[in-house]
């Protein structure tokens, strides 16, 4: 009889940064612009204590400017998704579910779109639209998804379907009235793509409140683990243990649909990874969501990391979508693991 | 609460109360409950007007036919729907009154599982029961080992603790759901017909279980079931509900009269007392 | 239960509350446009002593150096055009898909059009970048703040893709021969706008996309590269790409209709093509043989499409040409090879049949 203990889950933390380091730096290292390693910590170095005139001003570019965003967000990305996803799992009890089921990112891609139609060339106009377009979906969902007062798993799920289909259709309808380039854009945007150039000049700030969002949102779903734990054996049981059921599956319902929002509205729709980075984080630590959480965090930053710096490079100086990447890779892995539930 | 084996009820009752009544430790006091009642027409009542009470160390069978108000009597006695009119007192505290943790660390409620979504090792599920003593996310110290082996020891499933929940056989599930229960601590321990899926030998083993528990932990257990003979040779007190009425409430030997029982039960029914004192119901032929 | 009751309002004050704050602040944030690090200077920029601003195709002021050296094509036609100009030893780097002419496609790729790759495009260290009204402008915008100017082009009419030929040509310090070439231009131009003076627009179908069906508007730049060529639209619509329904064709029954496929094609083939084709081979257009292939070089702003012009020109009204029933071999612009085809002659409709 070993419980959980706060050591474990550090030890277990601890490793897995130490692999998203790794993946960090190979990352850093891969990319059109030929630099070395040594010049890349010479940057680094210099960037850290404040010396900017030492830095040639094309490897200030590429490290600061180019690279090193595209990994947070990387990491954002990959952080958000694999959160989200453990928390709709849990909610939908479904350990095969995935964050965009409920139709968040139907909504963040036909606010996108209406963002192109409305205002088109505006700074920060789609991301902000796409966001706007998910908290929409989320509420509508949330209404629909009720019954008797709160959340019931099933009909979440046939809200969360037809909001999708609803949303999809108008997606469609109006991607008729785009014109190539902008359709293009689209095309890419719905498939996942980390390759457009942040949408703001305040690249730090805009980071940092990404960032801040996805810590708000990721420890509120983290404080409900234990009553995660026990919701997972029965909601009726985990009623008669005194959670408060009702509480919990709205702090993680608006959490993790809040993280698949900040997710899409910056990259698109990257498939697989919410659905598929929880799974293969129980596997190896367990179903105890006060450890598959954070592990699922740092997992999943590890996953996109590693996708998009094989986007950026496979059949470079031509980007390939994450999200294509994710599928090639998700899509058989899925697969394998359906496969051993059945059997 | 000394250091003893076994496990008993968490919360203690107030000191300095020995000279002053104490009140019983569960208290149903003209109970009821009607669905949708609304001003047109009279509420439909499904279980009316209830009265009993149960002390430490008692058990207490709830019976009766079908859709006689059983579960919804159960319902009210877990605090899960809050009576119509009356009141429902554990320890002298209202049940509907107290917050969910304060009623998850008096009352148990026993019943049968539902599917377990994930693979739990049955340490695991058993120290969830642990969960109403404390802050919501924490993490379970020496003390909730403690208890939870307790628990699994008072029902004999210790040697169980390292086995998966889903390779459990279904009396030795029943037996770890009431070790979770157990873990809890409670004053109040109910059981909703837990005798179902049981051959005779896993019932009698159960209420014998359930007797043991009640005297050494001086639990209260509350037990609707549809056992006759089970309940008149294990309970200290017998509630027979009929129609959403409470018939009679009493020892199994004041409750057991025979044109009581057949009207109730709608069967050919025969009561004889045995040599201990206590009824044996028995089916009179089929002609 | 009570406690139930008191968390429900809390949480769903608390929980409207917190999205509201948070889309404020995601809007305030994404709006916030405060200067970035302030040391990142270019240091071509350091190095070059000379700059001037110069106003670009979408009013942006450009700040681009005197003298380029090396210039990076994010788009086909600009690199058509630089080839023109006879600036190639200046392009250091261009798109996946410039292929015009085959000599583009050996010079370095930075990625597509739609996202190019910015550090394949940081790593050709170029002085300026011209882009065209294919690439996406936040690509502009990245570049920029990389401290890689960018000169944006977007010419709405032919007319307007020559002024906008030159002002790239002074930019690129080729002025004079900008002049010659865009001169040369304006003369076909001139020519072909005389020969058609006092003949009626040909109502023509522009196949865009075959399935679904996709035409052009009136505002348009292949509208306009028709008009030069005598012909519109047969949809008078402001719309810029319809989608229309086969009835709408039936009803409206245009007098030609021009395709232009990825690949080479005759007319001939063209024709066969809509003639085994269900709907198509009963309108009259394709009865009579009037089916024109034309290169896809009209929709491209670049000096090429001159030559598509003068094809459809001819397909549209032969008569107007006097004997010339064929491509004119004289129009000698050495640097250019067209990929355009023969134009049909609507007395062969009888044999092609």
């Amino acid at each position: 009889m070993r419980p959980l203990t706060p050591k474990r889950i550090l030890w277990t933390c601890g490793w897995l940064t130490a692999l998203l380091f790794v993946a960090m730096v190979v990352a850093l290292r891969m990319g059109a612009y030929p630099i070395s390693v040594p010049d890349i910590v010479k940057a680094l170095f210099n960037g850290a204590i404040g010396h900017w005139q030492e830095i040639p001003s094309e490897h200030q570019m590429v490290v600061f400017g180019l690279r090193l965003p595209r990994i947070a967000l990387e990491i954002l990305v990959g952080a958000s998704l694999s959160v989200a996803g453990v928390g709709f799992q849990a909610l939908l009890r479904n350990p095969l579910a995935d964050p965009y089921v409920l139709g968040v990112s139907s909504g963040a891609a036909l606010g996108a779109i209406v963002s192109l139609i409305a205002v088109p060339h505006t700074p920060g106009a789609i991301q902000v639209a796409a966001f706007l377009g998910a908290a929409v979906t989320i509420a509508a969902v949330y209404f629909l998804g009720r019954r008797g007062g709160q959340l019931d798993s099933a009909t979440l799920l046939l809200a969360g379907i037809a909001a999708t289909l609803f949303l999809s259709a108008a997606i469609i309808c109006l991607m008729t009235t785009l014109t190539g380039r902008d359709l293009r854009g689209m095309a890419f945007w719905l498939m996942g793509d980390l390759s457009s150039p942040p949408p703001v000049t305040n690249v730090v700030g805009w980071l940092g409140f990404l960032f801040t969002v996805f810590l708000i949102a990721s420890g509120a779903i983290y404080t409900t683990s234990s009553d995660l734990n026990l919701i997972l054996t029965g909601e009726e049981e985990a009623r008669h243990l005194g959670v408060n059921v009702r509480r919990v599956k709205l702090v993680v319902y608006v959490s993790a649909s809040i993280l698949t929002g900040l997710a899409v509205s910056v990259s698109g729709a990257v498939g697989f990874v919410g659905l598929l980075v929880p799974h293969l984080m129980r596997m190896l630590f367990g179903t105890d969501h006060r450890i598959l959480i954070p592990a699922s965090v740092i997992g999943g930053a590890i996953a996109i990391v590693i996708a998009d710096t094989l986007a950026r490079t496979v059949v470079a100086p031509t980007e390939v979508p994450v999200g294509a990447m994710t599928a090639l890779a998700g899509a058989p892995v899925f697969i394998y693991l359906m496969r051993r539930r059945v059997r | 609460m000394s250091g003893m084996a076994g496990i008993g009820p968490a919360v203690a009752m107030p000191a300095g109360a020995t000279e002053a009544p104490k009140p019983p430790r569960l208290n149903a006091e003209q109970a009821s409950f009607a669905y949708a009642a609304t001003d047109k027409s009279a509420p439909k009542f499904a279980l009316s007007s209830t009265t009993f009470t149960a002390d430490q160390r008692e058990i207490v069978a709830i019976l009766g036919p079908n859709a006689s108000g059983k579960s919804t009597l159960m319902k009210l006695l877990a605090g899960l729907i809050k009576p119509l009119s009356g009141r429902i007192e554990v320890d002298g505290t209202e049940v509907s009154e107290m917050d969910l943790k304060m009623r998850a660390q008096r009352i148990a409620l026993v019943q049968q599982e539902s599917e377990l979504l994930f693979p739990l090792r049955v340490w695991e599920y058993v120290l969830q029961g642990r969960y109403p003593h404390g802050r919501s996310l924490r993490f379970e110290s020496e003390e909730d080992c403690l208890l939870a082996g307790n628990a699994l020891a008072q029902v004999g499933a210790h040697a169980l603790r390292d086995r998966w929940m889903e390779q459990l056989s279904g009396g030795e599930k029943q037996r770890v759901i009431l070790a979770r229960a157990l873990a809890q601590q409670p004053s109040l321990l109910l059981l909703d017909e837990p005798t179902q899926h049981l051959d005779i030998g896993g019932k009698v083993e159960l209420l014998r279980r359930l007797r043991k528990l009640a005297d050494e932990n001086r639990y209260t257990v509350v037990v609707v079931t549809h056992e006759l003979n089970l309940a008149a040779e294990f309970s200290d007190r017998i509630v027979l509900l009929h129609n959403g009425k409470c018939l009679r409430v009493g020892t199994a030997a004041e409750v057991y009269q025979r044109e009581l029982l057949e009207e109730v039960f709608q069967a050919p029914l025969d009561v004889e007392i045995r040599r201990n004192g206590r009824p044996r119901v028995l089916l009179r032929g089929v002609e | 239960m009570r406690g139930d009751k008191k968390f429900r309002r809390i949480e769903e004050w608390v929980a409207t509350a917190s999205a509201i704050v948070l889309v404020v602040c995601f809007i305030a944030t994404s709006a916030h446009a405060a200067p970035q690090n302030t040391a990142r200077t270019n240091a071509a920029e350091a190095k070059s002593s000379a700059m001037r601003t110069v106003v670009d195709d979408n009013d942006r002021k450009v700040t681009v150096p005197m003298e380029v050296r090396r210039v990076v094509s994010l788009a086909p036609n600009l690199t058509e055009a630089i080839y023109a100009l006879g600036l190639e030893d200046k392009l250091v780097g261009d798109t996946d898909v410039c292929d015009t002419p085959p000599a583009a496609k050996l010079k370095p790729h930075v990625g597509g059009t739609m996202n190019p790759n910015l550090e394949a495009i940081v790593a050709l260290h170029p002085d300026l970048v011209v882009a065209g009204a294919i690439n996406q402008w936040d690509i502009e915008r990245a570049l920029e703040h990389l401290g890689i100017p960018v000169y944006g082009t977007d010419p709405q009419t032919v007319e307007g893709m020559l002024a906008s030929t030159r002002k790239v040509a002074n930019i690129l310090g080729a002025d004079a021969k900008g002049a010659e070439v865009v001169g040369q231009l304006q003369t076909r131009l001139d020519v072909l706008k005389a020969k058609l003076a006092d003949r009626p627009l040909a109502h023509v179908l522009f196949v865009v996309w075959m399935d679904p069906l996709i035409t052009t508007g009136q505002d348009t730049f292949i509208a306009d590269a028709l008009k030069w060529a005598g012909a519109e639209s047969v949809v008078m619509s402001s719309q810029k790409w319809p989608h229309l329904s086969f009835e709408e064709v039936v009803r409206v029954q245009p007098e030609y209709i021009v395709l232009t496929p990825d690949h080479q094609e005759s007319n001939a083939a063209g024709l066969a093509d809509l003639r085994s084709r269900n709907g198509w081979k009963d309108l009259q257009a394709v009865e009579e043989g009037h089916v024109v292939v034309i290169s896809a070089a009209i929709n491209r702003p670049s000096p090429g499409m001159i030559d598509a012009i003068e094809q459809a020109a001819h397909a549209f009204h032969p008569e107007a040409f006097g004997s010339d029933s064929t491509q004119s071999e004289a129009h000698a612009e050495p640097q250019l090879e067209s990929t355009v085809q023969l134009n049909v002659n609507s007395e062969c409709a009888a044999c092609v049949h």
